[in-house]
């Protein structure tokens, strides 16, 4: 029991660590440009694809094609916001929110249907050749993929906070960030900020869809699913705040594991999402608000 | 140096500036004043780009501003410190600071920069680790001052930097506009503080509801009968 | 004035067209197809008095739809009558309206959109969990697809009508203002919770009736089926298409959802879906106005064309 309890909440932590980087990328465009990007989901699911062919046809290992997967995504971001998000740039932030969730829902709607044209509805996976390999300590098994997941996603984050608090660029981010109209007043062109914040945020995407891919399955109608964890996690651990990701992909791993533990694995998902809902009722302002950083 | 003719600012529907012409030559102070909305912000925010002018012409150094996006007018060699500083607060001072310097021309003499502005407000150089959000009222001016020298503007525009000091602070403020200015910065400085800013300027403006209404040197105006009547009770 | 008589004319002469239709039309496709158009039409209508009409972006307007087709389904399934069966579901729509509304109004803008959206999700699964066997339509021996055809049209009709009704009442007044501002309508004296409250109540009642009407139309899909966020998103794209905050928007919408469904058919993959998105994605971002303002600004275009006098007035 107590063994079992403790294999549930180490599987937690180690989805959790995954969980935070599916949402990394939406905090990080949320907190920088406001654009309520919901077609997250379908970046994720994108980057996934990307890792499945290059397996798949090329034989390219999953955590060798991170670089691949990202770069893809980052270009996909690129035109994105260029063709769609950079128009509401300068809406008023409330009608900003607002119209970029609209449009991120029509975006998904079109990228859920063009990868069901392009792969089919099925389910892809990849099995490696040390996919099943794990250690034990303490009794408590550590599946070797989770691991990397938490490894990669622990990378990442670093990376992503080395950058924006150490380069000349990652400062212009948080400035624009902070108050774009003193950041245009040093100078800094915000639409750059924009599309390089938009761009990264979906590489990151991207990153996290190899994960996916890795641990889980993808499928053409994946994307949602993955935008409510990644919602939830960037209202758990604070909007815009890089590391409170990390915090609440974990908070959001431990609540599933143990709704799987305690009731059943079949309302994992409702747990998380009544937590959101919590969350979003009392302390609407307090996670998600406007905030400096 | 800078020259406005005719310009005129909608809001949506609401027309905010009525053919605006004024002039800023190269070493003057000039201060723009008059009431709360009488349009003294907007001006300043169409010549760093914030605002779109409907029509008239902005001219810096042979240069039009109309259609110049704002981070390209930061290169030009304008700098605005915005109403109330809008420092980064989550940031520390000396990456404010970094950040004032970001434009391509001033990057190269980052360091130089530092020390000038430190010399000038040593109080920031002995915070510049710290939060800018920790920062009193009266040093979170000088930081947005000094940010804005960073970029070694040939045109500094201050929107009413003596808002909500002490006014011994006031004081020390005009006096460090009028430093600036004698190191070779040109400076148009918008006040409500009108005595202090009338004998400090070169020249002035007296703007009211989106109009210009009156100019002259800033003594004189200062003399001026409806200005006393009007500003100065 | 004469405007009205016109649009009322029109009106009746389109629903009396629809309703002989079943005369004429001997082809059960055609039939449904009609039935589909109704059936979105009904669901975007619906999701227009709180989405359009009071500005609250629902994004868990399936919830209401699934717990309307889940009643009745399975009171009917019981033995109940269908008639009190279909109305139950309208009714527990709302009852489900009047719990969530009051913690979900608490939530503004977009967070109210993404709340009802979770609102939605946990619904669906917990349906799914709760339910997860097929079920099949109680009247299979005897099925005919006339009254479901009827069903459907009289619905459409009552739910159109009643939103033209609500929005030109004081009511639908109070709900306008409270989208074009809560704190200016609260200044007003017009209670903001209150009439959100009523827009929600209202659209959940209609989208629980055209749930209903599913399950008493389908013949067998599981029942979380209705809770998918399909039904939300699709009617909402319609609404947005046509034009959000008019009567006609959604009507318009619908049909050429429909139509643009139809005519992609040969194509797997939901080809319809990629341009009714583009299309979506359009109309928010340069149309706010939807299909309506289209037609709107072309009509002035001819209207101007033909009086080139007015045209250099208006230039002046």
């Amino acid at each position: 029991m107590l063994q079992s309890l403790g294999q549930n909440l180490v599987f937690g932590l180690l989805v959790g660590a995954l969980y935070g980087l599916v949402a990394l990328g939406l905090s990080l465009i949320f907190g920088v440009t406001k654009f309520l990007n919901v077609a997250h989901g379908e970046l994720v699911m994108f980057g996934g694809y990307a890792c499945f062919w290059a397996f798949t046809l090329l034989g390219v290992d999953p955590f060798v094609s991170i670089p691949i997967s990202a770069m893809f995504l980052f270009l996909i971001g690129a035109l994105l916001y260029k063709l769609v998000f950079s128009r509401t740039v300068k809406l008023p932030e409330e009608s900003k929110i607002k119209n970029t969730l609209l449009v991120a829902f029509g975006l998904s709607v079109i990228l859920q249907n063009l990868a069901l044209r392009m792969w089919t509805a099925d389910e892809r996976g990849i099995t490696t050749s040390y996919a099943s390999v794990a250690f034990t300590i303490l009794e408590v098994r550590f599946p070797i993929m989770r691991v990397a997941s938490l490894v990669v996603a622990v990378v990442f984050l670093i990376a992503l906070q080395l950058f924006l608090r150490k380069t000349y660029t990652g400062k212009a981010i948080r400035a624009t960030t902070q108050n774009w109209e003193a950041a245009s007043l040093m100078g800094i062109d915000i639409h750059k900020v924009y599309l390089l914040s938009f761009a990264l945020g979906a590489a990151l995407a991207g990153v996290a869809g190899i994960l996916v891919t890795v641990n889980y399955s993808i499928q053409p109608a994946m994307g949602l699913g993955w935008t409510m964890k990644a919602l939830i996690v960037m209202v758990l651990g604070g909007l815009g705040n890089i590391p409170g990701a990390l915090v609440g992909g974990l908070i959001l791993g431990l609540t599933e594991s143990a709704t799987s533990f305690f009731i059943s694995s079949n309302y994992r998902e409702v747990a998380g999402l009544v937590l959101f809902l919590l969350v979003l009722i009392f302390r609407p302002q307090g996670l998600f608000g406007a905030k400096e950083a | 140096m800078l020259r406005l003719e005719k310009v005129d600012v909608f809001y949506k529907e609401l027309q905010a500036l009525w053919g605006i012409s004024m002039v800023v030559n190269e070493g003057e102070i000039v201060a723009l004043v008059g009431p709360n909305g009488a349009g003294k912000t907007t001006t300043l925010r169409i010549i760093s780009g914030l605002l779109p002018s409907a029509c008239g012409s902005i001219r810096f150094l042979d240069q039009r501003l109309e259609k110049t996006p704002p981070h390209r007018i930061v290169e030009l060699g304008i700098s605005q410190v915005p109403e109330s500083g809008k420092i980064f607060t989550g940031m520390s001072v000396l990456e404010n600071l970094e950040l004032g310097a970001f434009v391509r021309r001033a990057r190269q003499e980052r360091a130089e920069g530092l020390e000038r502005v430190y010399a000038m407000f040593p109080r920031l150089a002995e915070r510049k680790n710290q939060q800018a959000g920790t920062l009193s009222g009266g040093e979170r001016q000088m930081l947005a001052i000094g940010r804005a020298l960073m970029s070694n503007p040939r045109l500094l525009m201050l929107d009413e930097p003596s808002f909500g000091l002490a006014p011994i602070l006031v004081e020390h403020m005009f006096e460090m506009i009028k430093k600036i200015n004698q190191q070779g910065v040109t400076v148009l400085l918008v006040e409500q503080n009108v005595q202090a800013s009338l004998e400090l300027a070169d020249r002035a403006y007296l703007l009211e509801n989106g109009r210009i209404v009156g100019e002259g040197k800033g003594k004189d105006l200062l003399s001026f009968e409806s200005v006393r009547s009007a500003y100065l009770g | 004035m004469n405007k009205k008589w016109i649009a009322l004319i029109v009106s009746i002469l389109a629903v009396i067209g629809l309703a002989l239709a079943p005369v004429v039309i001997k082809k059960d496709s055609t039939i449904n197809l009609v039935i589909l158009v109704l059936l979105y039409m009904t669901l975007a209508s619906s999701w227009n008095i709180l989405g359009g009409y009071t500005g609250q972006t629902n994004l868990g307007h399936a919830a209401f739809f699934g717990i309307g087709s889940l009643t009745t389904r399975l009171l009917w399934i019981q033995g109940a009558p269908f008639v009190l069966s279909f109305l139950a579901g309208g009714l527990v729509a709302v009852a489900l309206a009047l719990l969530i509304g009051a913690p979900a109004f608490k939530l503004r803008g977009v967070y109210f959109a993404i709340g009802t959206l979770a609102l939605a999700q946990i619904l669906n699964l917990t349906a799914s969990n709760i339910w997860p066997e097929m079920s099949y339509n109680p009247a299979l021996a005897s099925y005919n697809l006339i009254p479901r055809y009827y069903l459907f049209l009289g619905l459409a009709v009552v739910t159109i009508a009643c939103s033209y009704l609500l929005v030109n009442s004081r009511w639908g007044l109070g709900m306008m203002a409270v989208r074009e501002g809560e704190d200016a309508a609260e200044s007003l004296g017009i209670s903001a919770l209150k009439h959100k409250l009523l827009a929600l109540g209202i659209s959940a009642f209609f989208a629980g009736l055209v749930g209903g009407a599913f399950a008493y139309y389908h013949v067998s899909y599981y029942l979380n089926m209705p809770f998918s966020p399909e039904w939300t998103f699709d009617p909402m794209m319609m609404a947005y298409i046509g034009g959000t905050g008019t009567i006609i928007g959604p009507i318009i919408g619908s049909v050429f959802f429909v139509l643009l469904k139809q005519l992609l058919v040969w194509n797997v993959g939901e080809y319809h879906l990629i341009i009714f998105g583009t299309l979506f994605i359009l109309i928010v971002l340069f149309l706010p106005g939807g299909l309506v303002e289209v037609w709107k600004k072309v009509r002035t275009l001819i209207t101007q064309r033909k009086k080139p006098g007015k045209v250099n007035r208006s230039e002046v």
